[in-house]
């Protein structure tokens, strides 16, 4: 069920324009909302997307937190934290996050 | 009665529309994309059946059907704030989606149905190209590529004979083209980024241009689309097409890194 929630969580973020502005002024708060175990809580909280990838959270949905800009997470450093539970793989030198368009919300 | 008169596949490349802003007249993606609206203007059809992939923006894991038809008057798209193209509004053919989802549960294809639909960019990029000021009315028809487990290949080919079969006992006279939109190989904010599995870009490149559409269907097993990355199952709708266009080869099979751009003609194309 949790998995089930964090998937959520990021899936609310990019719908939903009213959670979406909640979880950016609280964002722990708005996380500890939800009944998550305590690793998970401190995963989203770290913005530790490796371990998020690890646990089952859907790929679109982590690429939402670099493209939100939640817990630290952004453009440059996603890709780096999605693998880091990863033997190295030489593909890992091909490419990078894409610029992203997100409009400035009030 | 009806007939289907074009078919085309294409990728739904979200920051396009502004990325030829910033550098007109120089992508491959604009190139492809006008090669493809030439035929859709030439064919000026009636009605778009477009064979799509939700991507959590209509479904999310509360509800996820392998396979939907849009049955909304109207919809807005694309509803993320990330993807900078136009607002639109699409018309939907409800009487004409009706008859989809009542021939597929005849036919033994247990559809589910939507009245209030929320587009997405990879319903919308498409459209922005191929259907300009949205005149043309779209029936959605979602394929589940995302929220595994997704639906077989196989059956997803047994989907485009039977959407064929309905089109062509469908008693209205209606010019109708089917849309495909996805890539065939690309990752998508997973750990792979930036690869694209060329090896499986050229065999489905081949399969299609060859019209080996049964062999494709075999072949790309859930296992095989996911080894060439997050977003590969996109794949899905246009193994979806192909179940559509009987012995029809395409025109052309033209690619862009992993994405791939391919149009059927009907009406006199290759056999």
């Amino acid at each position: 069920m949790s998995v089930y929630l964090l998937n959520k969580i990021l899936y609310m973020t990019d719908n939903d324009a009213d959670f979406r502005k909640r979880i950016k002024e609280d964002p722990e708060g708005t996380i500890k909302s939800f009944p998550l175990r305590g690793d998970e809580i401190e995963a989203m909280i770290l913005g530790d997307v490796g371990t998020l990838y690890q646990m089952g959270v859907h790929t679109f949905f982590l690429n939402h937190m670099a493209r939100y800009e939640m817990f630290g997470v952004n453009r440059d450093n996603y890709l780096e934290r999605i693998r880091s539970h990863m033997e190295y793989d030489p593909r890992f030198e091909l490419g990078a996050m894409p610029l992203q368009y997100v409009p400035k919300e009030s | 009665m009806a007939k289907l008169v074009l078919a085309a596949g294409v990728p739904h490349p979200p920051r396009l529309a502004r990325e030829m802003q910033d550098a007109p007249g120089q992508l491959r993606g604009e190139a492809l994309f006008k090669q493809v609206a030439g035929y859709f203007e030439a064919a000026a059809p009636d009605v778009i059946i477009e064979l799509d992939s939700d991507h959590f923006v209509q479904f999310f894991y509360a509800n996820v059907p392998a396979f939907c038809v849009g049955l909304a008057e109207e919809s807005e798209g694309p509803a993320e704030i990330w993807c900078p193209m136009p607002q639109y509004t699409v018309k939907g053919d409800v009487k004409m989606g009706k008859g989809l989802l009542g021939y597929g549960l005849k036919s033994n294809f247990d559809l589910a149905a939507a009245e209030e639909l929320r587009l997405d960019h990879s319903m919308m990029v498409p459209l922005h190209f191929l259907n300009p000021n949205m005149e043309i009315p779209v029936i959605p028809l979602y394929v589940n590529g995302f929220a595994a487990p997704t639906p077989t290949a196989r059956r997803t080919f047994s989907l485009g004979r039977m959407l064929r079969k309905f089109i062509d006992q469908w008693d209205e006279n209606k010019r109708v083209a089917i849309l495909a939109s996805g890539c065939f190989a690309m990752d998508v904010g997973g750990p792979l980024r930036g690869w694209t599995d060329d090896n499986w870009v050229g065999t489905v490149t081949d399969l299609l241009e060859n019209g080996k559409y049964e062999s494709l269907a075999r072949r790309a097993t859930a296992q095989r689309m996911a080894d060439a990355g997050n977003n590969s199952t996109e794949l899905l709708n246009w193994i979806g097409l192909t179940g559509a266009v009987g012995e029809t080869r395409p025109l052309f099979v033209e690619n862009d890194g992993g994405s791939g751009y391919a149009v059927w003609d009907l009406e006199g194309g290759r056999k």
